[in-house]
């Protein structure tokens, strides 16, 4: 598939201005007679509110406005079920309660807004919040979530019978039928616990509304430009081209910033045009920790049913999944946990059960991994259980259960986040975990190096794993492609970017097409004036979907060269080729035209055209698959662990991929790189604790460790492994979201293996305390 | 964002003392800041008045006197690493400078407030201990030398007086062979807060262990002595089985606390882990080992 421009290691276009801090950050826009935006937040995780008095506040020299829930009227309502549930799967429960933009009568989480300030500068902002007397009667916080479903748990929302969100069942085969028959049957309680995003920039809002031609501009740090114009026009009444969005550039997204339905997203709008000032509110860490959605966080009840050959018979799975105070994000984590359960193994019978559970808690909606990372952790540990009680090697018992390629498309039975059945379109997983253990020198390590090593005293561990990722789901992106008169590109599509590397992967996939240099094609994302259809960045599906969408755009415009330039030529179009900005004919290369003067003559200003012509040398086309393409891989890991302080090192970390084809292998493994620090993150480092009061611990990156360069392996290797999707032409299939989904299981499982197997970890995040209390408990 | 504040800049000294004179809780001296701006950001501490210190000429600068070093309250982590005359005094300061928090934070942190900030993890006071530093205090009126273990009073308390600031910390000399080491668990290896720290000195005397010191940081609502294994020690020879009696009496001299780092279990284990591994460590080096 690599060509001259489309496979290649190509540098980014967009470092130079990055690099040298030429780029423009949602910070940096600075409007004249702009106002300040600051969110008074409620300290307390569950409480009612009685009285809200903020009459000082507008009393403070610079304070412009101050509004709680009251003051915004009929405009106060739940904001939009961003995400609705499948209404395919039969039998299911879904409690629809979205998230309101500001705290009216109830506060539901610790950190949810209870007054808006308006001020000539953020300093005076917060200062008015000394100002506001809130009176407040406090609520028994619900965190537990076993014990918020019991009958006499406080209610979240008091409206409905329990703290149930949704309930949702999937079944494929019998597996009831499937364990009588198992000569094994292994059953653990697994916990995965909280993580955040945590993106190094902060989200931000700037909204201007102009009121003589009335138009709204509003710039933001969304990962879904359009869906975001769309909401800000309808609760706004306007029209969609009256609210233009703008996506400067992005330091991170990682899930988070999809929501359109926060407090900056709903009100500042509406306070801007009834201020007729711009507003601007940029998000501090501890806001960001408090109020800006999160993941992770289920408690499973899992079983696994195998012969004594080790053949996997069956599994169930019943888990509480934490949605947090409210849901508008649907299903999608825990649905993604139930298709990634058990995907890459033969599983003839699958039970699995969502109990989807409201807390006092920050809203959870998709954070990189977006519940794979679960059902991968619960089926891994699964396995080693049974690795163990066989006494089997946990590379065997994996490698004996893999699915192989001639059971592609394989329909699983189990629908999940796009709605549709799921189906694993290809792939080779066997070959993946071959690959690895070759690499990582798994024989080895078990049969030489390790015994070796303990004998010196040393406690070393391997851990392997595999997973599959779930990735470029539908519904659809678009984009348009065109040759402009001065011979340069300009493609245009409606998704956003926060460090992706798009200004680069996209143009390759033009610049293979029309044959001008990367350098010479200018790619614009998030910007709903420059492309105006789409749904985001999201799911890993950026470069395989909206990827799909400019290639299409390209192939058109490539077909628009060829036919404009035979008429010119008068030659057929097989006799025509077309590089380096320009298109010759082949027998005779001084008979050629530059692109940029073809683009003038495909659009003439006077004459006529030929009927059906379109004018220009642009193309716009979409791309929307009817599944998701399935990337897969494995990992293993080997670490040394000190027996005293329990300190973990990982000496060697290697992961073999196959997302399909690549559009430039640099920067997809800087993609796995990053995936892979944020899964070591996950299971060592960064952890989310709420106390019991649904106080947010862990509200900094004082106490909320991210690892750092000197916490990465010591030797890490990336094996690459192409199998191309039939879903879409290039072949591609996402991996923004790979790293971090086995890692946790990978790190686990080396752990217990570095403790010579004696203790047995059934949760997700560990640190150097937690590993002494489970050997504390073993003696 | 920060709150509003006055900020004074004194010249000298002197000024500085006069602006700290009126004994007002408002008034708080500044110098690097890095405790003080993020405890003001998020409006945990709003103090209406910040006098400026830092670059006040008699608060800086590294001193060599015949039985002491004398490094200036404002003296940042960043110059404390890179200080030969510290390094020959205090090699376990050097130790804690290196794992203190960030090449950034090291840049602008000084040994002055990461004392005066009296947090129980705070990097720079296990070895201070361990090399039974003195702090001198001034005040408009006032001028004392204290030794650092009375200096400290409970979780991000002192003796220190609303007038008063930490002029110099003061670092004995010996001409008696010595060696200290330092060792900071955290739960990454740079820029986290530590979970337990232990600071060792020792001295050789007649072939076995001459004076001895063990503190421990994040352990207790305060940096700590364990004077009860320091006192094993002193003048016997040094078996791993003394060393492990030693390292057991400094576990139990802490009162850790459990929090989202770790369990007051695992912390108290670490102690004596640490401990023990200090004294091994040194007892080599200074080949005093006996066995």
């Amino acid at each position: 598939m690599a060509g001259k421009y489309f496979g290649q290691p190509i540098l980014r276009n967009e470092d130079a201005q990055l690099l040298s801090g030429k780029a423009r950050f949602i910070d940096d826009i600075d409007l004249p007679g702009m106002l300040h935006a600051a969110f008074l937040r409620s300290d307390f995780a569950h409480a009612r509110i009685k009285k809200i008095d903020y009459s000082a506040a507008l009393k403070r020299s610079g304070v412009v406005a101050v509004y709680t829930a009251e003051d915004f009227g009929d405009f106060w309502r739940p904001g939009p079920l961003q995400v609705p549930p499948p209404t395919a799967i039969k039998g299911s429960v879904f409690n629809a309660r979205t998230l309101v933009p500001i705290a009216k009568d109830k506060v539901r989480f610790s950190g949810e807004p209870l007054a808006v300030i308006i001020a000539e500068s953020r300093y005076i902002a917060e200062d008015a919040f000394d100002d506001i007397i809130v009176e407040i009667e406090p609520l028994d916080a619900v965190n537990d979530l076993e014990k918020a479903l019991e009958p006499g748990a406080p209610l979240v929302h008091e409206d409905l019978d329990s703290n149930l969100a949704a309930d949702v069942v999937q079944e494929r085969g019998n597996y009831e039928e499937a364990r009588a028959k198992a000569d094994v049957v292994i059953s653990r309680k697994i916990l995965v616990n909280r993580n955040a995003g945590a993106a190094l920039e902060n989200r931000g809002f700037v909204v201007e509304w102009e009121e003589r031609s009335r138009q709204m501009t509003v710039w933001a740090t969304t990962q879904a430009p359009i869906p975001l114009r769309n909401t800000i026009a309808a609760r706004m009444g306007l029209f969609e081209n009256q609210v233009r969005v703008i996506t400067p550039f992005i330091g991170g997204g990682f899930g988070p910033k999809i929501m359109t339905s926060q407090a900056d997203d709903v009100l500042l709008p509406w306070i801007a045009m009834k201020l007729k000032r711009p507003i601007k509110w940029i998000e501090d860490r501890r806001e960001n920790f408090l109020a800006t959605t999160s993941e992770r966080d289920q408690v499973h009840y899992a079983e696994i049913a195998l012969t004594k050959e080790g053949t996997i018979l069956g599994v169930k799975d019943v888990f509480y999944h934490n949605t947090g105070a409210y849901d508008p994000y649907g299903m999608t984590v825990p649905l993604n946990t139930q298709t990634h359960t058990v995907s890459n193994y033969r599983v003839p019978n699958f039970y699995t059960q969502i109990k989807m559970v409201f807390t006092n808690q920050m809203v959870v909606t998709p954070v990189r991994g977006a519940g794979r990372p679960q059902g991968v952790f619960v089926m891994e540990r699964l396995m080693d259980a049974a690795a163990r009680e066989l006494n089997m090697d946990p590379a065997e018992i994996r490698m004996k259960n893999l699915l192989i390629p001639d059971e592609f498309p394989l329909r699983t039975g189990i629908i999940g986040q796009d709605f549709v059945e799921g189906v694993l379109d290809s792939g080779n997983y066997k070959k993946n975990l071959e690959k690895t253990m070759e690499i990582v020198g798994y024989e080895k390590f078990r049969k030489e190096i390790q015994p070796k090593l303990r004998a010196e005293g040393k406690h070393v561990g391997i851990g392997i794993v595999t997973f599959t990722e779930g990735t470029a789901v539908g519904p659809y992106e678009g984009a348009r492609v065109t040759i402009g008169a001065n011979g340069k590109v300009n493609v245009a599509t409606g998704i956003s970017t926060q460090g992706q590397g798009h200004f680069t992967s996209f143009a390759q996939i033009v610049a293979e097409q029309v044959g001008i240099d990367v350098k010479d094609i200018n790619v614009v994302t998030g910007d709903t004036a420059h492309f105006h259809w789409g749904a985001g960045t999201f799911a890993s599906r950026g470069a395989a979907v909206a990827g799909s969408a400019i290639h299409n755009a390209a192939v058109k415009v490539r077909e628009k060269i060829f036919s404009l330039a035979s008429k010119i030529f008068e030659e057929p179009e097989e006799n025509l080729e077309v590089g380096d900005g320009k298109v010759w004919v082949k027998s005779n290369p001084s008979q050629s035209m530059l692109l940029g003067d073809l683009a003038l003559r495909a659009n003439p200003t006077r004459g006529t055209i030929e009927p059906g012509v379109e004018p220009g040398l642009e193309a716009t086309a979409y791309y929307g698959p009817p599944y998701g393409a399935t990337g897969a891989g494995a990992v293993a890991m080997i670490v040394n662990l000190d027996p005293e302080t329990m300190q973990v090192k990982v000496e060697h970390f290697v992961i073999v991929h196959d997302c399909g084809t690549a559009i430039n292998p640099m920067i997809l493994e800087g993609q796995v790189y990053g995936g892979i620090s944020m899964g070591i993150g996950n299971a060592f480092y960064e952890k989310m604790v709420y106390d019991d009061n649904g106080q947010l611990l862990s509200a900094s990156f004082m106490d909320y460790l991210m690892p750092q360069a000197t916490d990465m392996p010591a030797k890490m290797e990336l094996g690459h492994l192409v199998t191309t999707t039939p879903l879409n032409t290039l072949g591609i299939k996402g991996v923004g979201e790979a790293g971090a989904i086995p890692t946790p299981a990978a790190f686990v499982q080396a752990v217990e293996d570095a403790l010579h197997g004696q203790v047995e970890i059934m949760e997700s995040n560990l640190n150097p305390s937690r590993i002494f209390e489970y050997l504390q408990k073993k003696q | 964002m920060l709150p509003e504040f006055d900020l004074v800049m004194p010249e000298n000294l002197q000024q500085a003392l006069e602006n700290l004179g009126q004994r007002n809780p408002g008034v708080v001296p500044v110098a690097g800041g890095t405790n003080l701006t993020v405890d003001m950001r998020s409006r945990r501490h709003t103090p209406a008045t910040l006098v400026n210190i830092e670059h006040i000429q008699e608060l800086t600068g590294i001193l060599q006197e015949d039985d002491r070093i004398e490094i200036g309250s404002c003296v940042t982590i960043a110059e404390i690493l890179k200080s030969p005359i510290i390094a020959a005094v205090a090699p376990a300061l050097i130790e804690a400078a290196r794992g203190f928090a960030n090449p950034l934070i090291r840049n602008r942190a000084t040994i002055g407030g990461n004392l005066a900030d009296a947090s129980p993890a705070a990097d720079t006071a296990p070895s201070l201990l361990v090399h039974n530093a003195q702090v001198e205090l001034w005040s408009k009126k006032n001028r004392r030398i204290l030794p650092l273990d009375e200096f400290f009073v409970g979780v991000r308390k002192t003796v220190l007086q609303p007038d008063e600031i930490i002029k110099s910390v003061h670092v004995p000399k010996t001409n008696r062979p010595s060696a200290s080491s330092f060792y900071k668990l955290g739960l990454r290896k740079a820029d986290a807060i530590s979970v337990a720290s232990v600071a060792v000195y020792l001295e050789k005397k007649n072939g076995a262990c001459g004076q001895v010191r063990i503190a421990m940081g994040s352990v207790a609502p305060k940096p700590l002595r364990a004077y009860a294994a320091e006192e094993l020690l002193t003048g016997k020879h040094l078996s791993l089985k003394l060393i492990e009696e030693a390292a057991k009496l400094a576990a139990e001299a802490s009162s850790p606390i459990s929090d989202i780092r770790g369990s007051a279990e695992y912390r108290r284990r670490m102690v004596f882990v640490l401990t023990r591994r200090l004294l091994t460590h040194l007892a080599e080096m200074m080949e005093l080992k006996d066995w």
